[in-house]
């Protein structure tokens, strides 16, 4: 599947490849009141990675299932419904206003956002905090739940068992990390943002290996994945699916290119399916 | 549209930092609009993004940029010597569009030539054009469009009209009074406010080419933000909905 926030809302990629090819199509981060997002600059490139600062820009989910749901509906598409709350009333209210579905496979908490009712930290970034935001969306929704975690934290491991035991259904491993870039000649800060891309690769294959050795709910690893080879690595540690983001944008065929790669070593390596060798770095 | 394997097969400087790049593709792009652009992949290492470039011209199967060096990715561009294999995705974006007027004025300047050149082209003889750059040196950047008599301010008097492109056309405008006219115009954003004040009065139709940091170029980021005057939703993406907006809906 996609990043969220990769994608476009819904048919932006289909002049090149038919979205179809995806297991899930993972919307963009979505909130009940439409945001209008950051000014620019929103991009950085960052050598081995970018930095993005959109700002959840997002129309609204009434918005979103007017406009674009009923192009997944059409396609047949599973997605994934990636949405964000600066307060906990506001993640429930979400949850409880999407209808279950057979298309929608499951929502995706982005808890990477500041709670304006606790000083601004964000929720993902306690324990305490996670397990009562998961425990209280799961409360209100029949659809599986997921929590995506930032890396930006003591111990993801901590974070992950918390949102295990309050009852989510899977966890996304791992958000962009906070960075900056400084531009030295006009000696100022350009952009603050999430860092994406390669350069993540490494940290979020660490979650994903630890937290898989934890927590037996599937594990989405997301971070830095630009080919087959990277996939194939996510499996190795621990995911039992992947996302892939920023490398759709150096090349739009990133993703169809990385499934056939996925099929190819598959069959060469005698496997019947990824699940076979989920994990198996664990030994 | 497409992702094509490209070949560069001219990459010259112009005159000072002001380059030029002639892409063979692996096969045609199909039609091509004045405004459109293209993401080019930027030799590996350094560079992770791809650029976005105005299509400045095209034939079958190749593609020409004109470039300024400004940053990384462009200096790095600059570096390319010919044969190097490169990925072209486009054409991209909503291009300029061109309705029945008794006349077309273009006001660009600098780099932004690359952005209206296809557009000068196939509006021929029809077009009014005004450019403005530093020094006469510069002109060299449009010696391709000077059949079509362009008028031509520079900032240090070298040649033509002594001071800023944008005072240049005031001086020329009464004659389009009652004329059922449009301007075309790219450039510094400097360039398009003064654009802007100059015709704010009378409303002139106005299309601008923006440019904007991009990531993607396929409307799937949402990096390239252009903020407008639709307050339901201020933020267009320059790739998707642009990068060709209505002077009036945008806000500077």
């Amino acid at each position: 599947m996609n990043a969220s926030g990769t994608l476009g809302y819904s048919n932006e990629i289909e002049s090149l490849w038919k979205i179809e090819t995806l297991g899930a199509y993972v919307t963009k981060g979505l909130s009940l009141q439409p945001h209008h997002g950051n000014p620019t600059p929103r991009i950085w490139d960052e050598r081995h990675g970018m930095i993005n600062s959109i700002g959840l820009q997002n129309m609204g989910l009434d918005r979103f299932f007017s406009e674009h749901f009923p192009f997944f509906r059409k396609k047949k598409t599973p997605i994934i419904i990636n949405f964000f709350g600066f307060t906990e009333e506001e993640y429930m209210a979400f949850a409880a206003k999407v209808k279950p579905d057979r298309l929608i496979v499951a929502l995706e908490m982005n808890l990477s956002c500041p709670n304006i009712k606790a000083g601004g930290i964000s929720f993902g970034k306690d324990p305490q905090m996670v397990f009562e935001i998961v425990k209280k969306v799961k409360a209100v929704t029949q659809i599986p739940l997921i929590a995506k975690l930032t890396p930006e934290v003591k111990n993801i491991v901590d974070i992950g068992r918390a949102a295990f035991e309050a009852g989510a259904d899977g966890l996304t491993l791992i958000n962009t990390m906070p960075a900056a870039i400084v531009e030295m000649k006009k000696k100022r800060v350009a952009i603050k943002g999430g860092l994406s891309g390669p350069v993540l690769k490494p940290i979020a294959l660490r979650a994903v290996h630890e937290c898989s050795k934890a927590v037996p709910i599937p594990i989405i690893g997301v971070g830095g994945i630009m080919n087959a080879d990277d996939v194939i690595s996510f499996i190795l540690a621990g995911a039992s699916a992947v996302q892939i983001g920023s490398a759709t944008f150096v090349d739009p065929y990133t993703i169809p290119k990385a499934i056939l790669g996925i099929g190819v070593y598959l069959d060469k390596n005698g496997y019947g399916g990824i699940q076979e060798i989920t994990g198996i770095t664990h030994e | 549209m497409d992702d094509f394997e490209a070949k560069i097969i001219e990459n010259r400087n112009i005159v000072s930092n002001y380059f030029l790049m002639e892409l063979k593709l692996s096969k045609p792009m199909g039609m091509i609009r004045p405004g459109q652009f293209i993401m080019l992949k930027v030799r590996d290492g350094d560079i992770f993004l791809r650029r976005p470039f105005s299509i400045y011209d095209f034939s079958k199967g190749t593609i020409t940029i004109v470039y300024r060096v400004v940053g990384k990715g462009t200096l790095t561009l600059s570096e390319a010597g010919k044969n190097e294999k490169t990925l072209v995705l486009g054409p991209l974006g909503n291009g300029f569009s061109i309705t029945k007027r008794d006349a077309y004025i273009v006001i660009t300047g600098g780099i932004g030539v690359a952005g209206v050149h296809l557009l000068i082209k196939s509006l021929k003889n029809k077009a009014c054009v005004f450019y403005g750059c530093s020094s006469k040196e510069e002109l060299r950047v449009i010696d391709d469009i000077a059949r079509f008599n362009p008028a031509v301010a520079t900032l240090d008097g070298s040649e033509g009209f002594k001071g800023d492109v944008v005072t240049l056309f005031r001086k020329q405008k009464k004659a389009l009074e009652g004329k059922n006219v449009e301007v075309f115009t790219c450039g510094p954003e400097s360039m398009i406010k003064s654009v802007r004040k100059e015709i704010e009065n009378i409303k002139t139709p106005c299309q601008v080419l923006v440019e904007e940091r991009m990531a993607c170029g396929l409307g799937l980021c949402f990096g390239c933000a252009v903020k407008t005057i639709d307050e339901k939703e201020p933020y267009k993406r320059a790739c998707k909905e642009g990068p060709v907006f209505d002077l009036w809906q945008i806000s500077l």
